[in-house]
């Protein structure tokens, strides 16, 4: 019976095959696009969120009481002991590095500038933020000696320098001394986090702890997670343990960017329904014509016995198979339209100082989640469901031995 | 002839009229406000940040831009003022002289700018009086007065009527300090602007930094903001090579792309949109036509030629299209134009939009006729195109096929 | 938009007391031109020379920019380079001005507003347009001495010429110093200061040698920059009167002294 079904409606969908086609291809189209700008404008923002996380706040960021506001070797996390620990053995935190910070200014023959002085671990940022893909330039090393420094991008553009120039960093130690060191520049990155490629110098923390005179304490912990529904929970276990400290999750350090993603999402919504719901319409006035150009023959099946239930398969089916083939075919190129700008991204070169306004790559990745595909699912087959329910109701009002007299 | 029969037809098809009409209208009528809005919301954050205090068009001296130090300062500035004197364009013209000081109150010293304004014609080149949030604003006859930002305060730790003490380097090179009392507390909004700027009267200043008839900048509030670039070409021809003149374009370059970015973004997503409303249009005709298959074959038969039924058919979605770009011209302008009169206003996105450097939350759309004209042009094209094919489908049959068409 | 303000602001501002800061260093900058060998004895002579236990000066700083002559004049007490006193004696409107430096901390006095202010640290820091001097003449240390390795590169009847490389870890922005000495009076005559890349930054020359206390000494400094944005710049210290090695009152690196010498 349900291939009998199956087989009318396959047969009156070809009947008129222009009609089906279009409708298909309208919503393969609709399908593409969203799945289009879905993945891409989610793309944007994550690169961005993810700029920031790895590049520095990480999914939780720890700081000692007052540090953020009034920033100084005076305000250090003394217990980063207690809070390895405490980290290592958590199985929902996935990485975290420890890093000191101090404001201080690198100079140059000609010309030198204000600039934060990050002591950090290279070896752990790269498993933490993988910094070493934000590099533009040089090498992803402090060198042997541990005399190089990482510096931003914007920062070289201003102090005009080169990989393997020497720089002199200097900065006011926990002695309250100016202290200063040479460094050779090894590598510049551009991590689009703005206030990092304008004012960095990443240094290695043995150099930093020198620079500094603080043989112990950080200025910040960094803490990625395994899942990020975990960030609350951790968050807690922490202002738990470590009551003095102020322990801030990514979003508090960066709301801008958390707004951006919400601001998104409700976009990325509005978008479906907008599109969706005038594909429905389509779907809809399609199948409303295809029901009363068919009463009479409707009208003939129900009078030779054919129940209503198998006359409504018929046209679910119809509906079905219109919305199935548009999405299958939505999905295929949307897919490998994602898959093509999630491999070589979208390359916004040309836009490039609009882009950095806003702390967004030039390339963008796009994303793709398979809850676009299911989500699209789902609003095509609501679609198709709902634009028969009126031409259903018409064909049951309809008086079948009227319709077969009438034309 | 033609024409009363497209009617006729439009009207003894009227689910199928409607529906067109809707559809097409609704979509332009979103058009059209999408554009006012994106627009709007471009120029206003434009504006906003461009009016908080950079202003629309500066005036330097010759190399000041490339190398901002006090060779490179406005030696005359009763010279420059006087050679724009009357200057067509020009709304206000009025000097600044930024300078870097450390402000010392009892509880800190810290760093900031320290800068001469003209009170009076300041408060019509940028939004710093406008921005008060405490004291009141500064006037030209103010003796060592200051009118500071709320963050640069708070760091100082000094309210409306404390005194701090200043100390910097005049434009002589000199030694520059005095005491300081607080007039003022302004909040742009802007976080890095508002914790290092602070002002005052530019006689005040002239006499204490040594810096008498001179200026860094001069800045210009054209009559017409949106002409500023053309502005900034005539006056740099009017000063000769001895200044620079650079319009908000050529120093805000940055917000200026990223606008473009949004736009272009923006027209991205409309153009999906677009694709779908253009299909729906097209099956909505080709089921119309579909349904008139064999009147048209009727009509074949009696001897009305291809052309004639192709007139036909495409009057009556010129018709349709008219109709509907139209209607939702109407009401997309009217929407465009009350929200020009009445800005939406975003809370909640102040974070959002303190990160760009803008400082505002309203945003009026632009209502702009010649835009809201084009894309009821776009939209009518669009809408008569989506047609094209089932009319050369329908009149592709012939005249017998399409009698006995089911 | 405050980019392009923040940045008009530093350049146009000339560091507070940035004069004052330099003379600190300065007096001591040929002392660290120090050596190994033979090249070693003559740079320790001339930094015996330059440079005494202690040393009361009193100097006129000419400054000349494309635009402008400035002289200001001061007297400076200090002990080593850790410590030191300035007074602005010239112009008359500064009178009174004082700067106290320790080590790396530093106030200044202003009589105008009574007021002593401790210059923090990233002011210090900062880079000063308008001198010709960079904040690395400021930001070294005591130890200077250890900075640069000492080559003979030339001599003829009257001068050495060395060239004083700077040591890997050494905290100096500059690629090369070459120096000049006199075998005469053992006194610098010129130095000159290039960046990595070999191009010439600035040049020191010390002329109008000149019995001052208890031993010969240069009376007049001139340094010259070759920097694009500096063209036409010129610093010219001269020293009126000088004594070394003398006893200072220990009072005057205290912070009162800032106000109790000031008039």
């Amino acid at each position: 019976m349900f291939r009998t079904i199956c087989r009318i409606a396959w047969a009156s969908l070809v009947r008129r095959s222009s009609r089906s086609v279009l409708v298909v291809v309208m919503i393969s189209m609709s399908l593409w696009g969203l799945l289009f700008m879905e993945g891409i404008y989610d793309g944007m923002t994550e690169q961005m969120i993810s700029n920031a996380i790895r590049s520095d706040s990480g999914q939780l960021s720890l700081f000692a009481a007052g540090f953020r506001e009034d920033p100084g070797l005076n305000r250090l996390i003394l217990q980063d002991g207690q809070i390895t620990d405490c980290l290592a053995g958590d199985r929902r935190v996935k990485s975290f590095v420890r890093r000191l910070r101090q404001d201080g200014l690198a100079a140059t023959a000609h010309y030198s500038r204000n600039v934060m002085i990050y002591g950090l671990d290279l070896a752990t940022e790269q498993r933490h933020g993988r910094l070493d893909t934000y590099l533009t330039q040089g090498e992803y090393s402090f060198g042997a000696k541990k005399r190089g420094a990482i510096i931003g991008a914007r920062l070289a553009e201003k102090l005009k320098v080169k990989i393997g120039r020497k720089l002199i960093v200097s900065a006011q130690n926990s002695e309250h001394e100016v202290s200063a060191v040479a460094l050779t520049i090894t590598g510049i990155v551009r991590t689009n986090n703005m206030a990092l490629d304008e004012s960095a110098v990443f240094i290695d923390m043995g150099k930093a702890r020198e620079l500094f005179m603080t043989p112990e304490g950080v200025t910040q912990v960094s803490v990625i997670l395994q899942a990020e529904k975990d960030i609350p929970g951790v968050q807690n276990t922490l202002r738990r343990d470590f009551p003095t400290l102020e322990i801030l999750s990514w979003d508090e350090l960066y709301p801008a960017l958390m707004q951006s993603r919400v601001l998104m999402k409700g976009f990325n919504l509005v978008m479906s329904l907008l599109i969706f719901g005038v594909a429905g319409l389509g779907i809809f006035g399609v199948m409303l014509v295809s029901v009363l150009e068919r009463l009479r023959e409707f009208g003939i099946m129900l009078a030779i016995g054919t129940s209503f239930d198998q006359v409504r398969g018929i046209i679910f089916t119809e509906s079905f198979i219109l919305g199935f083939s548009g999405f299958v075919g939505g999905s295929l190129l949307g897919g490998a339209t994602l898959l093509y700008f999630y491999r070589h991204g979208l390359d916004l070169t040309i836009f490039g100082e609009g882009l950095e306004e806003f702390g967004m790559d030039v390339i963008t990745y796009a994303v793709i989640r398979a809850q676009y595909f299911t989500t699209a699912f789902a609003a095509v087959m609501l679609a198709t469901f709902v634009s028969v329910l009126f031409p259903l109701r018409l064909l049951k009002k309809a008086n079948p031995i009227e319709a077969i007299n009438k034309a | 002839m033609f024409f009363k029969i497209a009617i006729r037809n439009i009207f003894a098809y009227r689910k199928r009229s409607i529906i067109t009409v809707i559809l097409l209208a609704c979509t332009t009528a979103l058009l059209v406000f999408a554009t006012a809005y994106m627009d709007g919301s471009h120029g206003r954050l434009i504006q906003s940040s461009v009016e908080i205090y950079p202003g629309y068009v500066q005036i330097t001296h010759q190399g000041f831009r490339e190398n901002p130090s006090l060779e490179n300062l406005i030696f005359d500035a009763a010279q420059v003022s006087e050679s724009l004197q009357d200057f067509p364009g020009i709304e206000v013209l009025t000097p600044r002289f930024e300078s870097y000081v450390l402000f010392s109150s009892a509880e800190k010293a810290v760093g900031g700018m320290f800068t001469a304004i003209d009170p009076e014609k300041e408060r019509q080149v940028s939004r710093l009086a406008a921005s008060l949030k405490q004291g009141s604003y500064l006037t030209s006859t103010d003796q060592a007065l200051v009118y500071m930002g709320s963050e640069l305060a708070k760091r100082l730790k000094v309210g409306v009527g404390d005194q701090l003490a200043f100390v910097g380097t005049g434009a002589d090179y000199s030694f520059a300090a005095d005491t300081l009392t607080v007039k003022g507390i302004f909040q742009t909004g802007l976080f890095d602007f508002d914790s290092r700027a602070s002002f005052v009267a530019k006689p005040y200043f002239d006499r204490v930094m040594a810096a008498e008839n001179y200026a860094t900048h001069f800045i210009v509030q054209p009559v017409r903001p949106a002409e500023a670039a053309t502005l900034e070409v005539a006056i740099g021809q009017r000063l000769g090579a001895e200044y620079e003149s650079a319009s908000w374009q050529q120093t805000m370059a940055g917000l200026v792309q990223a606008m473009r970015v949004d736009s272009i973004f923006g027209y991205i997503t409309l153009a999906i949109i677009f694709m779908v409303i253009f299909f729906v249009v097209m099956i909505y005709t080709l089921l119309v036509v579909y349904a008139r298959v064999r009147e048209i074959g009727i009509l074949r038969a009696v001897g009305t030629g291809p052309g004639q039924i192709f007139s036909m058919l495409l009057l009556e979605s010129v018709l349709l299209g008219l109709v509907s770009v139209l209607l939702g011209g109407l009401i997309g302008g009217a929407l465009a134009y009350y929200f020009h009169i009445n800005p939406i206003v975003f809370s909640g996105f102040d974070e959002q939009f303190k990160q760009y450097g803008l400082a505002l939350t309203a945003m009026p759309t632009d209502f702009a006729p010649l835009v809201i004209l084009r894309d009821m042009a776009v939209m009518f094209v669009l809408s008569v195109s989506a047609t094209l094919y089932p009319i050369f489908k329908v009149n592709a049959f012939k005249p017998i096929e399409a009698i006995h068409h089911v | 938009m405050n980019k392009t303000a923040t940045d008009r602001a530093q350049g146009a501002s000339v560091l507070m007391a940035s004069c004052a800061l330099f003379l600190c260093c300065l007096c001591f900058m040929p002392a660290s031109l120090h050596a190994a060998d033979d090249v070693q004895e003559i740079i320790k002579r001339v930094e015996d020379r330059l440079n005494g236990k202690t040393a009361v000066l009193t100097l006129s700083m000419i400054i000349t920019t494309s635009r402008t002559t400035r002289t200001m004049k001061m007297d400076s007490y200090s002990v080593g380079n850790e410590k030191s006193f300035i007074k602005i004696t010239y112009p008359g409107k500064d009178y009174g001005i004082t700067f106290l430096k320790i080590k790396d901390s530093m106030w200044q006095y202003v009589p105008r507003i009574e007021k002593v202010i401790k210059i923090p640290a990233s002011m210090m820091l900062q880079s000063w347009m308008g001198t010709d001097f960079t904040n690395d003449d400021l930001v070294r240390e005591s130890s200077i001495s250890r900075d640069y390795e000492a080559k003979l590169i030339a001599e003829n009847n009257d001068e050495y010429e060395i060239e004083l490389l700077p040591r890997p870890d050494a905290a100096v922005v500059w690629g090369r110093l070459v120096m000049t000495v006199t075998k005469k009076d053992m006194l610098p005559a010129t130095a000159n200061y290039f960046d990595e890349e070999g191009a010439l930054v600035r040049t020191l020359q010390y002329t109008e040698v000149k019995q001052m206390g208890d031993r010969l000494y240069p009376s007049r400094w001139v340094m010259t920059p070759y920097d694009k944005e500096k063209a036409g710049n010129l610093t010219i210290i001269e020293i009126t009167e000088a004594a070394f090695d003398v006893p200072i009152d220990e009072e005057y690196f205290t912070k009162r002294a800032l106000k109790r010498f000031s008039d």
